[in-house]
């Protein structure tokens, strides 16, 4: 209470100096503020010191969980960057395997479409020999047939008396000296 | 009608016909008259047909042979179509004919011809066949315009192909 007073006592108007306070001021001041100071030291500083390194620990923490995300993230880099290579590779791979399998499918093609042609063509020969023939036994046929019309009918046309009389003659002369 | 039936037929008429005389003209005549019953159809079915009254179809073959035939000739044929066994007319002559020539101790010859043949010719051609089989032959001469030229003879089995008509057939074959 007497501190109190005393500094209410004081007159606000009498300085020393327009910028720096009283001696006393500064005094009380300092050790005001030096108890304050070792106050908030003695009972603060340990929750702020606790506080800190709870605050070190969490950054430490969290530096450790960038550090672990970017070690996994580099993982996940590397096996994408692995994985993207495998893409690279098998998309390669089933390129080439894409090619060599059109490429048999073409030459399993080929060798079909010649094997059809030839097969094709062999037929075709058969087909035009067996035709030929055909053509050639029908006109065969026509012709004997013609020929079996025509030949008695010219052979009858050309027997004169004459000749049959001499056919008749050449039968008696051939039975008569067959024996 | 049966073998024994014509059998029959022809023992009588070839009895007839030995009777009556001139039995190789009249076996001639009924050969003739059978091959032309063979040959003609129109002859065959009139003959033939019982729905023509028998009457009728023996003057039919009177008209047909009455001058051209001896009697005995027109009655066995008449009788044959009296009786209504005029169809097996070719095969009763036939064995009359053969019956007749065994009298004879003779073998017939059938011979088809495109042409008549002479006399002179028959005779030389019986000559021939009989030298030819070894047996002596009575020749009977069918002209048979279907035989083109050349003569066809049969005596017994052996058959004797000199004809165009079989020569075009060979040909036909061959063919």
């Amino acid at each position: 209470m007497r501190w109190i007073t005393l500094l209410a006592s004081e007159d606000p108007t009498v300085t020393h100096h327009w910028l720096l306070p009283e001696t006393p001021e500064i005094i009380y001041g300092g050790l005001a503020s030096l108890i304050v100071v070792s106050a908030l030291v003695k009972f603060a500083g340990p929750s702020i010191k606790k506080g800190f390194v709870g605050r070190t620990e969490r950054i430490q923490k969290e530096i450790d969980d960038a550090a672990s995300a970017k070690s996994r993230a580099e993982d996940d880099a590397r096996g994408i960057r692995s994985a993207l290579g495998d893409v690279a590779s098998e998309r390669a791979r089933m390129l080439q395997e894409a090619d060599r399998q059109a490429e048999a499918l073409l030459a399993e093609g080929r060798a079909r479409i010649a094997a059809e042609v030839a097969d094709l063509e062999a037929k075709a020969e058969a087909d035009i020999a067996a035709a030929r023939g055909r053509s050639a036994d029908e006109l065969r046929s026509q012709i004997a047939v013609l020929a079996s019309r025509a030949t008695p009918i010219v052979v009858e046309a050309s027997l004169t008396d004459a000749a049959r009389k001499d056919l008749v003659e050449s039968f008696i002369s051939g039975v008569g000296a067959a024996r | 009608m049966s073998r024994e039936k014509i059998a029959a037929y022809a023992g009588a008429v070839a009895s007839i016909v030995e009777v009556e005389g001139q039995a190789e003209r009249t076996a001639d005549e009924l050969f003739r008259v059978a091959r032309a019953f063979e040959s003609n159809d129109q002859l065959r079915t009139t003959l033939s047909d019982a729905t023509i009254p028998s009457d009728r179809r023996q003057q039919v073959v009177e008209q047909l042979l009455g001058g051209r035939a001896n009697a005995t000739t027109v009655h066995v044929v008449g009788f044959l179509v009296a009786t209504g066994n005029v169809r097996d007319l070719p095969a009763i002559v036939d064995s009359v004919v053969q019956r007749l020539a065994r009298g004879r101790d003779q073998h017939v010859a059938e011979v088809r011809s495109a042409i008549a043949l002479t006399s002179e010719q028959e005779q030389r051609l019986a000559a021939a066949l009989s030298k030819a089989t070894g047996k002596t032959v009575d020749l009977k001469v069918v002209v048979d315009p279907s035989v083109l030229g050349g003569l066809v003879a049969t005596v017994g089995d052996e058959v004797i192909d000199g004809t165009v008509r079989s020569r075009l057939d060979q040909l036909k074959t061959l063919i």
